[in-house]
């Protein structure tokens, strides 16, 4: 295979890409909401700057406070991207299936790749062209969000440092990742369907059944399998939970005297189990969905300090006061399957574009 | 410069091209011959390497296109029957992105995209392709075929789309390239269009190759069999008298005409009786089987 044929074709597929008029309107409204997410963001994060200033300073006045050793997070501009997720997948995969979804079925309706294929470019280089060449629009976009975002860091002042913007690029690259997914789905269909109408109904069927169906179904097969949880046992008086304070910060001692009942001990690993039940059997699930890894991905990149990471479906435990690499290495899995998923589908588009009947 | 050895194609248990044997010599215009589904785009497409034979094999230029497809595709011109092109792009553009796979630089490109889109007359037209009508895409096609100064030209149903002014452009061409030296294979079910300009077909029904060699003497083996015997018209001003030759079999009289079946060419014997006899001759030749008769009757088998 020759990489000047493969770029041949990848620079025309790019070009087409950024110049046709469904990419430029969904990337201006893809860039639009990233910026109003971000600014709404950067607002969220000014507000708990202030806060843990206050906090600060509460600490250096009050020696006594309700909480001896507890100390305030300082919060991350890490944040701001949290608000761009939740746009991103839902713009961005809309992106992804717009781009990809008629690539190869145009060309069979138009009778074009009879052309090309006339003249000297093997089939594999025809379909490597246009995967890299959808890559590269993707890129593209996910690049320009990426500037928009730190553009409007920088306006309202706030400068990510070194370790921030490694972060701020592995969530870029989790992004990518993500609309990959999407991309490898949408290009699949057009592969397969006869009919750029029939490529669409199958890609949205696929993505309806990947980003909501999996995630509700792994959720109800957790509660159908994993029973009523455990109830907890009858305490003398309540104590306050241990979680997350408003402000971001976490306690790191305690006296807790819950710790010295065995009843309470009992009902905690009676808990542990129900609770890494259910979440093994949502995950079985979840791994299959794009939207979840991404999600959950995400949520290690940009919030690693937090001892849970919420979602939509349920709580993701993340141990507390990991950096970075802690938090992506507990996600793994995720990790992986945000590159698997689209792998599968880009190899099934290879083989089905490689026997394709082109008379 | 064509040949293909036993090739065959089966397509879901069904044969598309059975045990093709043919050869087209360098500079020969070819015409492919056939009723629609004999097999004739199949075999083009394993010629152009688009699609591997089932069996068989088939060679351009010396070259095995099975086994070294791109090789032969840098030699080749191919219009695909129903050319298309990609809509977003000017005609322009289009050849230009065809033209890189060829490792010519852009100056080359450039010169060889003016030239082939003045010989096609689409030279200034600024439109893109997916406005195009059918016939300026026919001829952007021709264009496309021979954007690499190919050695073959295989053409699809070249005329489809054609109008009476773009065919005979069309057939103009055709002349050009025969007269450069470059065999051209002409692919159609149209007999009017291949005898216009080719000098050898092939027929091709079912999947297999019927006949070759040149039009006449492909009609005439494929014409109804005579024996020996040799047709011959005669026609003369006055009432055609008897007729008497050891060689004649038998005659077909009608009043001042007469079709005589001789064991041989006697036409000068039966000119000279005639004009012996003072009847003055109109018409003398030897009857040949009409061609589209035929094709008509292979066509319909």
């Amino acid at each position: 295979m020759a990489f000047d044929r493969v770029l041949n074709v990848a620079r025309k597929e790019f070009s087409d890409h950024i110049t046709s008029r469904r990419f430029i309107i969904v990337l201006a409204l893809f860039l639009v909401i990233s910026a109003v997410s971000i600014h709404e963001g950067i607002e969220v994060y000014n507000a708990q700057l202030d806060t843990y200033n206050e906090q600060l300073q509460q600490m250096t006045t009050e020696i006594e406070g309700p909480y001896p050793g507890w100390m305030p997070e300082k919060p991350s501009i890490m944040l701001v991207f949290l608000f761009m997720m939740s746009y991103m997948s839902a713009l961005g995969s809309i992106l992804a299936l717009a781009i990809g979804f008629d690539l190869v079925s145009k060309e069979k309706e138009s009778r074009s790749l009879k052309s090309l294929l006339s003249h000297p470019v093997y089939r594999d280089e025809i379909i490597n062209g246009k995967v890299l060449g959808g890559v590269g629009a993707l890129g593209f976009a996910m690049a320009l969000a990426l500037a928009v975002s730190l553009a409007m860091l920088l306006v309202f002042s706030v400068v990510p440092t070194l370790d921030e913007f490694a972060a701020i690029l592995i969530f870029g690259a989790a992004s990518l990742g993500f609309l990959l997914a999407y991309f490898a789905v949408a290009i699949t269909m057009s592969t397969v369907a006869k009919e750029s109408g029939s490529a669409l109904i199958y890609t949205l069927v696929i993505f309806a059944v990947v980003s909501t169906l999996l995630p509700i179904l792994g959720t109800m097969a957790a509660d159908v399998f994993s029973g009523d949880p455990p109830e907890p046992p009858e305490m003398v008086a309540p104590m306050p939970t241990p979680a997350q304070s408003s402000g971001g910060g976490y306690i790191t001692a305690s006296d807790d005297p819950r710790e010295t009942d065995p009843a309470w001990r009992d009902y905690e690993e009676a808990r542990k189990a129900y609770t890494e039940k259910r979440r093994f059997i949502s995950d079985v699930s979840s791994i299959l969905s794009p939207q979840m890894n991404y999600m959950v991905v995400s949520m290690a990149v940009t919030n690693p300090g937090s001892s849970t990471m919420y979602t939509a479906y349920g709580a993701l435990q993340v141990e507390p006061g990991g950096g970075l690499a802690d938090a992506l290495g507990q996600v793994w899995m995720n990790i992986a399957a945000l590159i698997v998923f689209p792998a599968v589908f880009f190899g099934a588009t290879y083989v089905k574009f490689m026997r394709m009947d082109i008379r | 410069m064509i040949r293909t050895e036993n090739l065959t194609k089966v397509y879901n248990g069904k044969t598309a091209v059975d045990g093709l044997d043919l050869e087209v010599e360098e500079g020969e215009v070819f015409g492919f011959l056939g009723p629609n589904g004999a097999g004739k785009s199949t075999t083009i497409l394993m010629l152009t390497g688009m699609i591997e034979p089932t069996g068989g094999r088939c060679l351009v230029d010396g070259i095995e296109v099975a086994k070294d497809p791109l090789k032969v595709k840098e030699i080749i011109g191919y219009l695909p029957e129903d050319v298309g092109f990609y809509g977003n792009m000017t005609g322009e553009q289009n050849l230009g992105y065809f033209a890189r796979f060829y490792g010519t630089t852009a100056k080359e490109r450039k010169e060889r995209i003016a030239e082939m889109l003045e010989l096609v007359h689409l030279d200034g037209v600024t439109q893109k392709a997916g406005e195009y009508s059918r016939g300026m895409k026919q001829r952007l096609g021709l264009a496309q075929a021979m954007i690499n100064d190919p050695k073959v030209l295989f053409l699809d149903e070249p005329t489809a789309n054609l109008d009476p002014e773009g065919a005979r452009e069309y057939r103009d061409l055709v002349e050009r390239l025969a007269g450069e030296g470059k065999t051209v294979f002409v692919s159609s079910h149209i007999l009017s269009e291949v005898r216009a300009v080719c000098r050898t077909v092939g027929l091709l029904a079912k999947g297999k190759l019927v006949a070759q060699g040149t039009l006449d003497g492909v009609a005439r083996t494929l014409a109804p069999s005579d024996g020996d015997a040799v047709r011959i018209v005669v026609e003369t001003r006055e009432h055609l008298p008897d007729l008497e030759d050891p060689a004649i079999i038998d005659i077909e009289r009608n009043g001042t005409r007469a079709i005589v079946r001789a064991k041989a060419d006697i036409r000068d014997r039966l000119a000279e009786t005639l004009f012996s006899q003072g009847l003055h001759v109109r018409e003398m030749r030897i009857e040949e089987p009409d061609i589209e008769d035929v094709f008509m009757a292979v066509y319909r088998r």
